[in-house]
């Protein structure tokens, strides 16, 4: 158990990777949004401004969730961790990164709310469909969110180091064959109004737990892929 | 003493290429091991079995008494640096270190601080941004400071100056002594280890071709010098590693080990005993080792033929 806790100290000893890098992405990526909201107001914008940028520290996410397995892994079995450890150590480190984030859009949503959109009617972390079951949902929302990029790209990894590029390149192309199949059968039956429907009600946070079954299934191949990786 | 390491039957294969082809062998405790053989003769790969790293086609590996593979019990007993190791991205050489000492229970600290300064490593610059020598510093610091009770240096000099390498032999050296252990180090350096190894394994395209003591190594042939007339005769009827001559003067190295009498008589002739390199014995063993497999190659398809 201390060793799989080592895993995280491990993944953490550079506190840049997990920690103040996703900040800092997060922190540029909201002074640039509230720059262009500043110069929509200037040119006569007045309703209230939504944006996507709060996105950008989750692919940084999915990049972290990449190094974690090509260089870390490696570097794990050269300090004797099975690959136990290294992978329960490796998710729980994860899981505490992804739920500093959704602190951090949560503290974000909540200052909003005080000042009115930084007092310009402009939001970054509060999103309304996303804010719809309060703080506590948006937090886990946010922390699903930047969870599914990491094992998104940790999964993509350990099927690269173990199978190699090809095998990547074909299950991420079947993956995408297989999405598109789905589209043209929705198409088909003419049920994408009824999608839509179900998607709405489900609603972020329901979306949110399906994310994280998403997620579950993920994190099961990533294990028994990572079962027989060779650094 | 007893066997820390038992190999039984290990093969290795890479879709059609054989790696290690049905090796077997034991690692005694408190020995100092040089693996040594050519670039590809599955050194690494063997290293890499060892501690779990990698996996067998077929075959066992047993450490002290136990499978490596998810055996933390094991493995934390093992330290196995690659050559060509990889760390975290944006890691320094300090955070390799704070890490290692998480995991191996023997690390001492002042002794990898006493190495970082022997090998003048800088702490503060990023590990992929150190030269080729730096990183195997990184290394080799890792493997002597972790005092793991096998550790495993995979031709752990490279790019390390004559300066550098000579620390590690001699930190190695100094500190096996006050805390013995197994140390099983492959390189290609041959002369420049074979005072530090005991024990030589020699291994050529997957085969081990040699396991024994470094002395019974060397005792196995002898270098003749003097005119070459009587080298020659001497030499008529051994078999003959290694043969070079200027004028009248020839240096013969043949195989088998000389007796007292074969001795006094090479002294009575004139004739001078020289030491033999290991290399050059290794060199040659692992030759006649090859032309010998040839030579099996070649011979069998015409067998075949003649059987049909």
């Amino acid at each position: 158990m201390s060793r799989t806790v080592n895993v995280v100290r491990m993944q953490l000893v550079n506190r840049q990777t997990y920690i103040w890098v996703p900040l800092l992405v997060l922190a540029g990526s909201l002074v640039i949004t509230l720059a262009i909201y500043a110069i929509l107001i200037t040119a006569g914008v007045d309703g209230p401004k939504y944006g996507g940028g709060a996105q950008a520290p989750l692919w940084y996410f999915g990049v972290v969730g990449i190094q974690a397995l090509t260089l870390t892994f490696p570097f794990s079995q050269a300090m004797s961790v099975t690959r136990r450890e290294f992978y329960f150590g490796t998710v729980l480190t994860a899981t505490l990164t992804s739920a500093i984030m959704g602190l951090a859009f949560v503290i974000g949503g909540l200052i909003e709310q005080a000042t009115d959109g930084w007092g310009i009617n402009g939001y970054f972390f509060y999103l309304p469909w996303v804010w719809e079951a309060g703080p506590l949902g948006a937090g886990f929302v946010f922390f699903v969110l930047a969870l599914l990029f990491f094992v998104g790209g940790f999964w993509g990894a350990t099927i690269y180091k173990r199978f190699g590029n090809l095998w990547l390149t074909v299950v991420l192309v079947g993956l995408t064959l297989l999405l598109a199949g789905l589209a043209w059968l929705i198409t088909q039956t003419q049920s994408w109004g009824g999608v839509a429907e179900w998607f709405v009600a489900q609603g972020a946070l329901g979306l949110a737990l399906w994310t994280l079954a998403l997620i579950a299934v993920l994190a099961l191949i990533s294990w028994r892929t990572l079962r027989r990786a060779v650094p | 003493m007893s066997p820390v390491i038992e190999v039984q039957n290990l093969t290795k294969r890479y879709h059609d290429t054989v790696a290690v082809d049905d090796v077997s062998f034991t690692i005694q405790e408190d020995t100092i091991y040089g693996l040594l053989g050519r670039n590809g003769a599955g050194k690494t790969t063997i290293m890499s079995i060892l501690t779990a790293q990698n996996f067998a086609t077929s075959g066992e590996v047993r450490v002290f008494g136990e499978n490596p593979y998810e055996n933390a019990h094991v493995l934390s007993q093992m330290c196995f640096v690659r050559e060509s190791q990889k760390y975290p991205d944006d890691a320094l050489p300090k955070h390799a270190f704070e890490t290692a000492r998480l995991f191996f229970p023997n690390w001492d600290q002042e002794f990898a601080e006493r190495l970082i300064a022997d090998f003048q490593l800088p702490l503060k610059t990023r590990i992929k941004k150190l030269s080729r020598g730096q990183l195997s510093a990184v290394g080799v610091i890792i493997g002597l400071a972790a005092r793991a009770r096998i550790t495993f240096f995979d031709e752990p000099y490279l790019g390390l100056d004559a300066v550098a390498r000579q620390i590690f032999y001699d930190r190695l050296l100094e500190d096996y002594t006050e805390h013995p252990r197994t140390v099983i180090l492959s390189s290609h350096l041959i002369d420049e280890v074979s005072n530090l190894i005991e024990r030589v394994l020699v291994i050529d395209r997957g085969k081990i071709i040699m396991d024994e003591a470094t002395d019974a190594v060397r005792d196995r042939a002898a270098t003749i010098v003097g005119d070459t007339t009587a080298v020659e005769a001497f030499v008529a009827d051994r078999e003959v590693l290694h043969r070079e001559s200027l004028g009248r003067v020839s240096s013969v190295t043949v195989l088998g080990t000389l007796t007292a009498a074969e001795r006094a008589s090479l002294a009575a002739k004139g004739l001078d005993v020289g030491p033999v390199s290991l290399q050059q014995l290794i060199v040659r063993v692992t030759q006649h080792a090859a032309e010998a497999a040839d030579a099996a190659a070649t011979a069998a398809p015409i067998d075949e033929g003649a059987l049909r």
